[in-house]
């Protein structure tokens, strides 16, 4: 059985022409929230705790959380989007007070490191690589190197080292989490004007499978690989996370079947009966010191007219375009790489027992970013059918183009697609697979080619409307990660409530 | 034309020379393998002896019904009896398990390779009657057929047994006997009729020989992995397990996954170990819990103790504890233990059954497999031993065999060290299980209201445990390690543990 869905585009694409019916209802609320991803429901969280509960949320889907939501079959839950939580900094008092909140950290222990819940720190082994026909522990390539490749990865890690622990002369660290609290230190900024690539080329990398590692991480994170992703972007991957905040094991994960829908089920608590699902906000402006907000029910077929005092676009900026004036010139700035998710449920999930299934599972040079396997977080002996997902990001030059190809194909394609690049690794796939549901995500995440994270168009972006409107979304960071819409959604409730500013 | 004449009288007795001590060679190979494989050493050889040279007389009888081109069918013979020879014993490795009349192709294979050799050597003296003297030639011939035989009786058990093994031997021979094939093919190739033909048939049989011995090794390991040297009476795969129950004099044993579970001769050690110092140790007793354990055994010995009023025992594998609850065999180990009223079977997953059990226990024993993968090594982390704490019942005792502290010390204290997170009282103690080797394991009690040295009750008629807790919680230098990590699911580093510590003795 084969299934193809994903994110609405078909609904999103009528804000070209915006042939909504007229509002037939009005609805008045002092905080209004636009998207229900992390950033959206991270501001509700923020405002529950200051104390404010007259808010609502809007959303397009019918479901809350964005990139972190879920799907779910017979067998198990699995991820439609973001799919783990690094170890937090120590620094990011925030996110551990959420993570205390929700009872993934326990307790502090003597030494003041923080106890995480055993059950939803990956399990081991969490990671495995297949490379030249073996798989072995761990994604960086090891088993099989030349004596050469070795010591560039070694060079390599040392340099991430030292960026890890650098600060600048404004005693910041070179590269921080969120992206905004980083120095700004001038030389190391530079960074963000070349790719990836070139700063490898520069300081005289040549081997293969590092270059290959690096490309991987990048797509990882930023869904553009190391050729078109910024160089102080593919930096911050390695460098921006301390692993400060355990004794051993610091560069482990916290992750759960369901990926990071579970966080967002944890935020969610906030918006309970202050939601509205199946919205598409069509029109934002300012008239008469209020804030209108237009908003098509995908249900009823209606409009509505919100009336707000404050609004919060935790919506991406390649929507906004369409609901505010005067946005389209830096928009066309922010790039949106498409991804590709597909969870296959299958009999049986054999392979060469080189080393035992992993929670992630990367195979060195395939199209593909390899497959997570959505039930090694349960304490079972056994599992009638295995539940993977497969991940794919659609790195390229022209994103826009590859765009328009990939919703050309249909679910056949992408199924052989998807297959094919599995039976590197697993030959027999296609006899084992009983179900595989595809799901695409046109504009997956923001990707911070080079110029982008430190240039004009993101600046202009986030700055508020007449202290009326105000932006929270991680493509404001220009990286998509759970961290960075989190505080996103923190800062915005903080400028509304004291007026305060943060510069970057 | 005399000089030519000489070296063809040599090469045939050299050729003589070479069958007997093959013959020979194929003989004791026949005779070693029948007393190895079937036991009753004087019998078998004196069996095998009496038929090879029975057949030997049958070959020698037959020799006179040939005539012609008897070069040819010399050197024919000679390719065969390297080949049967030399392949016999690999074959009779093979067919020993799977094949009921295996007497009856080991004394074929002897008869035929007599029957050969018999052939030969009347085959021979027809060939140079004409060219040597009578006199001369009987001489000659049994005088190199006589050394060969004492050459080989010498070789076999000093040299050839030890270096190359019996399949080893035996191939080797093989291949010399078809050189000697391959030889005369090329030096008489004017004497012979259609040479070339004999060529391929004795470099391909050379060849096929070449090639077995080659793999010798691997068709003996393969082959004796077969051989449990104990008579299989039951085995059954079901979803989780394969189970293998063998029978031996008045030994049975029980393999899951080729593991040894038990050994009937000696399991009441490891059972009284496993069950009594936790229920003389435990506050009461009244409501007991086993994880693991399908056998019934420790819940035989738990049964012992008057004041038990439940047992709930959790195995995944239904077909297990089935098994234990229909098998004839089986219900008289566990005195029928598993069909005891006061007994609740749940075939369910343990740590999910833990997790969501409302229940509290006196007592509880886990007797779940080694560790030896990163499934099983979740049953011996921090969060499952914090969740078996949930379900006891204060100053409740706890006992988990916990592998070899002497095979594996690092495993064995890896998962104490991990109970004493949990636990206030927790200590560990060893017991010698003849089967098994010297085994260990890991007891905690949830408070401080008893310890290990109390007897809070006993049962009578025990073999091994004479409820002396101090005496069992000695260790000596070879069964301890420090500098241990705490197992949790995100580490596992008991399955690493158990990896390295039993991959190194296998």
């Amino acid at each position: 059985m084969i299934r193809l869905s994903g994110t609405k585009h078909l609904l999103g694409h009528r804000l070209w022409i915006k042939d909504f019916p007229e509002p037939s209802k009005q609805i008045e609320i002092p905080y209004l929230i636009v998207g229900g991803g992390i950033s959206g429901l991270s501001a509700a969280r923020q405002f529950h705790k200051k104390g404010i509960t007259d808010f609502l949320v809007i959303e397009l889907e019918n479901h809350l959380g964005g990139n972190s939501s879920n799907g779910e079959n017979k067998y198990s839950k699995y991820p439609l989007g973001a799919h783990y939580l690094p170890l937090p900094n120590k620094n990011d008092k925030e996110l551990l007070q959420f993570l205390e909140e929700e009872k993934i950290i326990l307790e502090y222990d003597s030494q003041g490191y923080p106890v995480f819940d055993e059950l939803q720190l990956t399990f081991a082994p969490d990671e495995r690589l297949f490379y030249r026909n073996n798989w072995q522990e761990g994604v960086v390539p090891k088993e099989g190197n030349s004596t050469l490749d070795n010591l560039e990865f070694q060079k390599f890690f040392q340099k991430m080292d030292v960026f890890r622990k650098a600060k600048g002369a404004d005693e910041k660290y070179l590269f921080d989490i969120p992206l905004y609290l980083s120095s700004s230190d001038e030389e190391t900024r530079a960074l963000d004007k070349i790719t990836m690539k070139q700063w490898f080329e520069e300081h005289h990398f040549s081997s293969v499978p590092l270059f290959n590692y690096i490309d991987y991480c990048c797509k990882d994170d930023f869904g553009l690989g190391i050729d078109y992703v910024s160089a102080w972007a593919g930096i911050h991957y390695f460098a921006g996370r301390k692993q400060d905040i355990a004794a051993e094991k610091n560069d482990s994960v916290l992750t759960w079947p369901e990926g990071n829908a579970k966080l967002a089920h944890h935020l969610q608590k906030y918006t309970t009966d202050k939601t509205l699902k199946n919205h598409l906000v069509y029109e934002v402006k300012i008239e008469n010191d209020k804030v209108i907000a237009k908003a098509f029910d995908d249900v009823s077929k209606t409009s509505v007219e919100i009336i707000a005092d404050k609004v919060i676009m935790s919506s991406p900026q390649f929507v906004n375009q369409y609901l505010l004036k005067d946005r389209k010139g830096f928009t066309k700035e922010f790039q949106y790489t498409p991804w590709l998710l597909a969870t296959l449920t299958v009999s049986d999930l054999e392979d060469n027992y080189s080393f035992p299934l992993a929670w992630d599972n990367v195979i060195y040079d395939a199209k593909g970013l390899g497959y997570v396997y959505d039930q090694h977080q349960t304490l079972q002996q056994v599992q009638d059918k295995k539940v993977i997902t497969y991940y794919h990001s659609f790195s390229s030059g022209d994103l826009k183009k590859i765009r328009k190809e990939i919703y050309k194909r249909d679910q056949e394609y992408w199924k052989q697609f998807v297959l094919n690049d599995l039976k590197i690794a697993h030959p027999d796939i296609e006899e084992v697979t009983e179900e595989i549901e595809i799901f695409l995500l046109g504009h997956g995440m923001i990707s911070p080619a080079p110029g982008f994270i430190f240039g004009e168009a993101k600046q202009k972006a986030k700055q508020n409307i007449a202290q009326k409107i105000y932006f929270a979304h991680s493509d404001l960071s220009g990286i998509s990660i759970f961290e960075e819409a989190f505080h996103q959604g923190i800062n915005a409730v903080n400028q509304i409530l004291d007026g305060t500013t943060l510069d970057s | 034309m005399g000089k030519k004449f000489l070296r063809f009288e040599f090469l045939l007795l050299f050729a003589v020379f070479i069958i007997a001590t093959c013959g020979l060679i194929y003989e004791l190979v026949a005779g070693t393998l029948a007393s190895y494989l079937l036991g009753d050493s004087v019998k078998q050889f004196s069996f095998i002896i009496g038929v090879y040279l029975f057949s030997m007389g049958i070959g020698s009888f037959f020799s006179k019904f040939f005539h012609k081109n008897l070069l040819n069918t010399f050197v024919e013979i000679e390719i065969l009896v390297g080949l049967i020879g030399g392949l016999s014993s690999v074959i009779l490795f093979l067919l020993f398990e799977s094949v009921g009349s295996f007497q009856f192709i080991l004394y074929l294979f002897v008869f035929v390779t007599g029957f050969l050799v018999g052939l030969e050597i009347p085959l021979l003296m027809n060939i140079l009657k004409d060219r040597v003297e009578f006199k001369d030639l009987v001489s000659n011939v049994f005088t190199f057929d006589y050394i060969g035989a004492l050459l080989a009786s010498i070789l076999f058990p000093l040299v050839l047994v030890p270096k190359l093994g019996i399949m080893g031997t035996s191939l080797f021979f093989g291949m010399i006997n078809v050189s000697i094939a391959i030889a005369l093919c090329f030096i008489l190739k004017t004497e012979l009729k259609k040479a070339y033909i004999l060529k391929t048939k004795a470099i391909f049989s050379f060849l096929l020989l070449l090639v077995v011995f080659i793999f010798s090794d691997a068709i003996l390991a393969y082959s004796e992995g077969k051989l449990y040297g104990e008579n299989i009476i039951y085995t059954n795969s079901t979803p989780y397990q394969r189970i293998v129950l063998t029978h031996n004099k008045s030994d049975y044993r029980l393999y899951l996954n080729n593991n040894l579970q038990f050994s009937s001769a000696d399991e009441y050690r490891y059972h009284e170990a496993l069950v009594h110092p936790v229920m003389s140790i435990s506050k009461s007793v009244k409501n007991v819990l086993v994880l693991g354990g399908g056998d019934g055994l420790a819940v035989r010995e738990i049964l012992k103790y008057k004041d038990v009023e439940k047992v709930t025992l959790v195995d995944l594998d239904e077909g297990m504890t089935k098994l234990f609850k229909t098998n004839k065999v089986l219900t008289d180990f566990n005195k029928n233990s598993l069909n005891n009223s006061k007994v609740i079977v749940v075939n369910t997953d343990a740590y999910i059954w833990a997790k969501n059990c409302k229940e509290q226990f006196d007592a509880v024993i886990i007797d779940f497999p080694d560790p030896s993968n990163y499934s099983l090594g979740k049953l011996y982390s921090l969060n499952f031993y914090q969740t078996i704490k949930t379900i006891l019942k204060p100053d409740a005792a706890l006992v988990i065999q916990t592998t070899s502290p002497y095979f594996a010390p690092k495993s064995f204290w890896c998962i104490n060290k991990t109970v004493m997170q949990v636990f206030p009282q927790v200590d560990a103690y060893h017991a010698y299980v003849p089967s098994f080797g010297e085994w260990g394991y890991t007891i905690a009690i949830n408070g401080f209201g008893t310890t290990f040295n109390t007897v809070n009750r006993k049962a009578e008629k025990l073999r091994f445990y004479n409820y002396q807790f101090d005496r069992f919680n000695y260790f000596t230098n070879d069964m301890i390690s420090n500098q241990i990590e705490i197992n949790r699911l995100d580490n596992q580093i008991l399955v690493r543990y158990f990896d390295e510590e039993w991959g190194k003795l296998q």
